[in-house]
């Protein structure tokens, strides 16, 4: 009994001292964002940024949102990167765990089942939407791919069976096919016009729309996997 | 056609290759070493290759998609990018084969195979990714470019560093991954404030319109705080010696080596090329003095530990100060000169920690354990090993003729002549820190066990000895090649005699 009154007590004393702490620290903090507030809001914006050069240079990217323009054009290869740190987190989650499998097994109510049925064809729907809006306005890869991800985590808290059955290497081709259209596209581009990603004359609108929508395919899968949580049961022997 | 011998679309050949390297060795289950290991000297062909382009027809640029700077990304090659590049392929060669040997030695031991066949499934598509980031960031010129570069680096060392899957290097990898987010979002903000003031992302344009501004200022901060976090510099080096160390061998010796580097190569270019107007003498100072710090604290902690691959990551904390104090000194010394005590410092550093850890790994493989005191009578059963750790405490200590010595030498000449004499006292003790806790190690190699009749374990592959003796050859006569070194980075380095206008003597 007075062991754990001393433990409580030693916790309580942490926590005081702890507070103080923290009071400090988010004083600190605190004066941190105001000096770095007041040095942005003095900064006389000399220059108009880069927004004028992309407006400029729009009709020669192949899309008319400047948005998809920066993104898979002009600065596709920054792109391309991220789209690897996208798979880096998968790969970095299956390198840690294998995917939690709940033994309990109870039948998926009719309500639920009635709902994946009704919202699983609507989400895809949207995805492929949003992903060919990308050319002319808000929308993309990305978008698309978060909507594709939230009908993934929709199949999967409803625990169908069929999903468990999916072989890893399916799945693994699926993770990396967006990136590697993207670097085969890269590539051929580099071939074809000696520069690496500069697509040629007239084929910049389609060449992004192809890597777009492959990029959406993985990215969605890519998002689903990190909510399953880690590497599917047939992946390596453990 | 596109790859004539001076075009400049090689540059993006050490980026492209390991990538798709990567993607393959997630995709397949077998055979991946073999994609790893051609990906790796395919890397080290092409940064050759590069070198002999820029020694005959200059610095490179490629723009990516066509599109001029400012709206594209550039990347370049010169003399210190092209040699941290080569640093980088001769190490992951060596790590590459040195995973081989490791992962083979440990699935051929029945205990725990699958544990070992999984955590080689998912070291080879890290590590190649992680090439990418590296090869990535010394190549790119435009400054958002490298924080992606940044965070495929972090995200990728922060797994290969849980790999073990022992708690310890869980929790130690965990606080890394936040560590080296916290310093890729401080690098963002800077970026963001470097933005709102210039409105240009590419390098070198930012280097034309650097100008002595308020907005310049916490840009300069925010990226070097992000940037030392992630480079370990002692207030900032907890998470280190943990991750370093419970990592799995051929991963400590990516981090410690490599991937320490990488943020530290950011820092110095910026303090030194972009930045370089509104940089201070104290501020300067200030850095020497962090550096001066790490020197003695990693040291005397590396003494004092009981481990030898937590005396391994110390010493990284303590060589890395080296590199620091470089910073004041910059003022006296010609451009290319810092440039190259700090490149000399690096490479030295690379090839030898990396044939340390190395070492330390066989030494834990064949031992089952790393407790200092308990070393004895490895000399008699791992003679090779034994003989590349001495040889990498040699270049750690400084003596030559390691690439470190002349480091060192031109740090302790440049003091002499500005005068800042308590520079030399720091060299001097760091040095002989680093004498003693190499010779801890080393002595206790040599003690034959009393009473024990030595028995005879089978040998460790030659994989896991040989890449170790070869780096550290490498880091010992580093300094008989130095005129070959300083020779590249006077090619490339074209714009670093207008670093420092009106404040060379």
């Amino acid at each position: 009994m007075s062991t754990e009154k001393k433990i409580k007590g030693q916790t309580r004393n942490r926590h005081r001292r702890f507070d103080a702490y923290q009071l400090l620290f988010l004083c600190l903090v605190f004066c941190l964002i105001a000096l770095l507030g007041t040095i942005l809001c003095t900064i006389p914006e000399n220059f108009p940024g880069l927004a004028d050069t992309v407006a400029s240079l729009q009709e020669q990217s192949g899309v008319e949102s400047p948005v998809t323009a920066v993104l898979l054009n002009f600065r596709g290869y920054d792109t391309l990167l991220e789209v690897m740190v996208l798979l880096l987190a998968v790969i970095g989650v299956w390198s840690l765990t294998k995917a939690p499998v709940s033994n309990l097994k109870t039948d998926i109510s009719p309500v639920q089942m009635g709902v994946v049925r009704l919202l699983t064809p609507v989400l895809c729907l949207v995805a492929a939407y949003l992903v060919w809006q990308g050319s002319h306005l808000a929308g993309g890869a990305f978008q698309g791919g978060a909507i594709l991800g939230a009908a993934g985590v929709l199949l999967l808290v409803s625990e169908l069976d069929w999903l468990r059955a999916v072989p890893a290497f399916v799945l693994r081709i699926g993770l990396i096919l967006g990136p590697l259209v993207f670097v085969g596209t890269a590539l051929c581009c580099l071939f074809f016009t000696g520069e690496l990603l500069a697509y040629p004359k007239g084929t910049a609108g389609w060449l992004i729309l192809l890597i777009e929508t492959v990029c959406a395919l993985s990215i969605g899968l890519t998002l689903a996997l990190l909510f399953g949580g880690g590497r599917p049961e047939d992946d390596v022997p453990d | 056609m596109i790859f004539h011998v001076d075009s400049a679309s090689w540059i993006i050949a050490p980026v492209i290759l390991p990538l798709i390297a990567g993607l393959l060795c997630f995709l397949f289950n077998r055979k991946i070493f073999i994609i790893a290991l051609a990906a790796a000297l395919a890397n080290f062909l092409v940064v050759c290759f590069l070198i002999w382009q820029l020694l005959n027809f200059g610095p490179m640029r490629s723009y990516i998609g066509g599109w001029q700077p400012p709206l594209g990304i550039t990347l370049r090659t010169d003399g210190p990018a092209l040699l941290m590049l080569l640093m980088t392929a001769i190490t992951g060669l060596g790590v590459t084969l040195y995973a081989r040997g490791y992962f083979s030695h440990r699935i051929s031991d029945p205990v725990r195979a699958f544990r070992h066949q999984r955590q080689q499934r998912y070291f080879w598509p890290l590590w190649m990714l992680l090439l990418t980031g590296l090869n990535g960031l010394f190549l790119s010129g435009d400054i958002f470019n490298l924080y992606v570069t940044l965070e495929l680096i972090g995200i990728s060392a922060a797994s290969l560093a849980a790999l073990s899957g022992k708690p310890a290097s869980q929790r130690a990898s965990f606080r890394y991954l936040l560590i080296s987010l916290l310093g890729s979002l401080t690098y963002l903000l800077g970026i963001v404030f470097l933005y709102r003031t210039c409105g240009v992302l590419d390098l070198t344009l930012l280097r034309n319109l650097a100008g002595n501004e308020s907005g310049m200022g916490a840009a300069l901060a925010l990226l070097s705080v992000g940037l030392l976090l992630k480079t370990a510099l002692v207030p900032l080096h907890f998470w280190l010696p943990p991750a370093h160390a419970n990592a799995l061998a051929p991963v400590s010796v990516i981090l410690s080596a490599l991937v320490v580097k990488a943020s530290f190569y950011l820092l110095f270019r910026f303090w030194f090329e972009l930045f370089a107007p509104i940089v201070t003498m104290p501020a300067l100072n200030f850095m020497g003095t962090l550096g001066a710090i790490a020197i003695l604290w990693g040291a005397i902690q590396a003494m004092r530990q009981h481990r030898l691959k937590l005396m391994v990551a110390y010493s990284t904390v303590s060589q890395l100060g080296y590199l620091f104090v470089a910073f004041p000194l910059s003022r006296i010394t010609e451009g290319a000169e810092v440039w190259s005590i700090v490149i000399f410092m690096a490479l030295t550093h690379a090839c030898a920690k990396s044939a340390m850890f190395m070492a330390a790994g066989s030494v834990y493989l064949h031992l089952g354990h790393d407790r200092i005191k308990d070393l004895g009578g490895v000399r008699a059963s791992l003679p090779v090993t034994v003989f590349a750790y001495g040889i990498a405490g040699v270049s750690l200590m400084g003596l030559p003729p390691s690439g470190a010595f002349i480091a060192k030498w031109m740090l302790l000449s440049s003091s002499f002549a500005s005068s800042q004499w308590w520079w030399v006292l720091v060299i001097m003790t760091g040095s002989l820190l680093a004498m003693i806790y190499v010779f801890r190690v080393m002595s206790q190699f040599f003690v034959i066990p009393e009473g024990d009749v030595l028995d005879t374990p089978e040998p460790l592959s030659p994989l896991l000895e040989w890449p170790a003796l070869i780096l550290a050859l490498i880091s010992l006569f580093l300094g008989l090649f130095a005129p070959w070194p300083l020779h590249i980075l006077s090619q490339g380095s074209t714009g670093l005699a207008l670093i420092f206008p009106g404040a060379l003597p």
